[in-house]
């Protein structure tokens, strides 16, 4: 046991030592790297923060750029428009959910509905400041030709990304679920179910959201259990 | 499993209308038979509200056998179980932190039910352990929707007056008031206070610190429940011990400080075998109304004949306070309770070791049927219908723990001085 820790703390000790080959070049490009994130995120707490009070339409990037206190110009060196902006959260948001769930080593051993609660319920914590702009950005993703809208490509790609997650938490919890022919139509069933939920969350009035918590958690038991039903 | 039960009753009363009345009867005992043995099964996954009121109709129209009423008295709202990451979240609302953060540990897993959620074991900063309950979210308006649905099916029976408008009210009063965690707080702290006189008698610290929203957290309380507690087959001195505690807990609350501490629920007390019972649950506390007070301290082991003009002025005094005219036939089956009930029980002139030995069938029988026929004539006083229910709760456990136990002298103990006596 412990032979093993030291001669891994050995291999970290020779994988780190090419890097201080050039640590002031090295040093500045990070700190580059870091400055570009802290302008991007200011940049995306400014057009939020706007989106909440102002509605998606009614924000103008000069505002964001303002808000954030940078030069408008600079706004288009990171996004091309608010659209952009919006998805670059969506991503983030999808992002932020997967990652809790897949670090948190408890859940690793969970039953699947409760993996599922802590993925849709990551997201709603991570979306809860900003409930007037999800509201906003949902109607605006029904006009057709939005960024936003489910038919851009970008869209697109987040969607496969977080339907694969679901996927893979559904396969881990059922061996057998892949060999099922109707198997690919989950993660799209699960895409309208969390649709439904998100709407369920924007009209849901009770203190603290409880409803919603009631209804995700009954409702993912009766789902996971219908799909382990039509395993079997 | 809801709509199996209510599906079995609802044949039974169709086919009723269609069979001769000895027919009835047979069918009517497998009919039980089938669904009492269903519902044991099953029971605790009804929804709570829906079961409790059913409870206290069947208490009036007889739909339900003995049996399997007895035992619905003692049984506990429950709700569906949570997983860790929905304690989590519920935690998180109501603290502002992570369960890990707010306490040096906490145990995911629950440790037991309580009443609309669950019980965790944790230990806070400074090294107590404590028992943390978390609600289920969603209860409130799950009960108030399930009354909603309640009073919409039962209409006939409201209009009947079997079912008073004032039982549905007062129980989703109750109901309500048992998902206010804030109210149970204020509870524990009022009957650490009221409870301190009896010694045996333990009642858990609020840790306010740790309560919010939709969390409760307690010191950790000792002991066994009731099924567990038997299961040791403790000694009848043991017996007699707990039942007379518990027997002079309840008239304490009734005739002392004029507030009753929980659903008769077993999973409300811990025995310890040194005799301690600790109480856990405080989410249902009734609060009775003076008149009741005054009316019980009179007509308990009240010496005269039950049929005298001066017992019915006391009754008629007691409905006059309440703002309700006693109907002849309510008046006439209280008397009947009184006769066939409490004179057997509590005999006003017991002899000097005089103990009723709880452990009889009968007396609970007698209870039962005495209840029914009171619940029967229509205009019951809410804190009538709260008392039977409680009641009810006392002899069941009384009766498990098979306890004989000096009723009267508990009960004279406790009442204030008769005027003129």
């Amino acid at each position: 046991m412990i032979s093993k820790k030291a001669s891994k703390r050995k291999t970290e000790v020779a994988a780190r030592k090419p890097m201080k080959r050039s640590p002031a070049k090295k040093r500045v490009a990070g700190r580059r790297a870091q400055n570009k994130q802290a302008i991007r995120n200011r940049i995306v707490k400014a057009a939020l923060g706007l989106f909440q009070t102002k509605g998606f339409d009614g924000t103008t990037t000069r505002a964001i750029a303002r808000k954030a206190g940078i030069a408008e110009g600079t706004v288009f060196n990171y996004f091309k428009n608010k659209e952009d902006i919006a998805l670059y959260f969506f991503e983030q948001e999808v992002g932020h959910a997967v990652a809790s769930v897949r670090d948190n080593e408890r859940l690793r051993k969970a039953p699947l509905e409760e993996k599922l609660f802590a993925l849709v319920e990551g997201q709603l914590e991570y979306l809860a400041p900003y409930e007037r702009f999800i509201g906003a950005a949902l109607i605006h993703a029904l006009k057709p030709s939005s960024p936003l809208g489910p038919f851009s490509h970008r869209a697109m790609e987040l969607r496969h990304r977080y339907l694969g997650f679901v996927e893979e938490l559904m396969e881990e919890s059922i061996p057998k679920h892949k060999q099922d022919p109707l198997a690919f139509l989950a993660p799209e069933v699960f895409w309208i179910y969390y649709l439904g939920t998100l709407l369920y969350w924007l009209y849901d009035s009770s203190e603290n959201k409880q409803n919603t918590l009631a209804f995700l958690d009954r409702s993912l038991t009766i789902g996971v259990g219908l799909l382990k039903k039509g395993k079997r | 499993m809801g709509a199996d039960i209510a599906g079995s009753y609802l044949g039974y009363a169709l086919q009723r209308a269609f069979l001769g009345e000895t027919k009835t009867r047979t069918k009517l005992k497998s009919t039980h038979t089938r669904a009492a043995r269903r519902m044991r099964d099953e029971m605790q996954s009804l929804r709570g509200t829906a079961m409790k009121l059913g409870q206290t109709l069947s208490l009036q129209t007889g739909v339900l056998p003995d049996e399997t009423l007895a035992e619905l008295a003692t049984l506990q709202m429950q709700a569906p179980g949570m997983h860790p990451s929905l304690v989590r979240v519920q935690i998180k609302r109501s603290l502002g932190r992570d369960p890990e953060e707010v306490f040096k540990q906490f145990t995911p897993e629950p440790f037991a039910a309580a009443s609309l959620g669950q019980v965790h074991h944790a230990i806070t900063k400074a090294g107590e352990r404590v028992a943390v309950k978390v609600q289920y979210p969603g209860i409130r308006e799950a009960i108030t929707n399930d009354v909603k649905l309640f009073r919409a099916v039962s209409k006939p029976a409201q209009a009947s007056g079997h079912l008073p408008k004032v039982a549905i009210d007062e129980l989703e009063k109750q109901f309500l008031a048992e998902t206010d965690y804030q109210r149970e707080a204020d509870n524990i702290e009022f009957f650490e206070k009221a409870l301190a006189p009896l010694s045996f008698v333990k009642v858990p610290r609020l840790l306010r610190k740790y309560s919010a929203g939709k969390v409760l957290t307690m010191s950790l309380m000792r002991g066994q429940h009731l099924d567990d507690f038997l299961a040791n087959r403790p000694s009848q001195k043991l017996r007699n011990e707990l039942g007379t505690r518990l027997f002079d807990l309840f008239y304490f609350q009734v005739l002392k400080i004029g507030s009753l501490h929980a659903d008769p629920h077993w999973g409300n007390y811990l025995f310890e075998t040194d005799g301690r019972i600790s109480l856990v649950d405080f989410g249902c506390v009734k609060t009775l109304s003076p008149a009741t007070v005054t009316y019980l301290h009179q007509a308990f082991l009240y010496s005269g004949s039950i049929h005298s003009a001066d017992f019915g002025r006391l009754m008629e005094t007691y409905y006059r306070a309440e703002g309700l005219k006693l109907l002849a036939v309510t008046r006439r089956s209280l008397i009947k309770f009184a006769e066939n009930f409490y004179r057997k029980v509590y005999p006003p002139d017991p002899k000097k070791d005089y103990r009723f030995d709880f452990g009889s069938r009968e007396f609970l029988n007698d209870y039962l049927n005495e209840s029914k026929n009171l619940f029967r004539t229509k205009g019951m006083l809410a804190d009538l219908i709260f008392m039977v229910r409680s009641e009810m709760g006392l002899y069941q456990t009384l009766h498990r723990l098979k306890a004989q136990v000096p009723t009267s002298q508990i009960v004279r103990n406790h009442l204030r001085p008769a005027h003129g006596r």
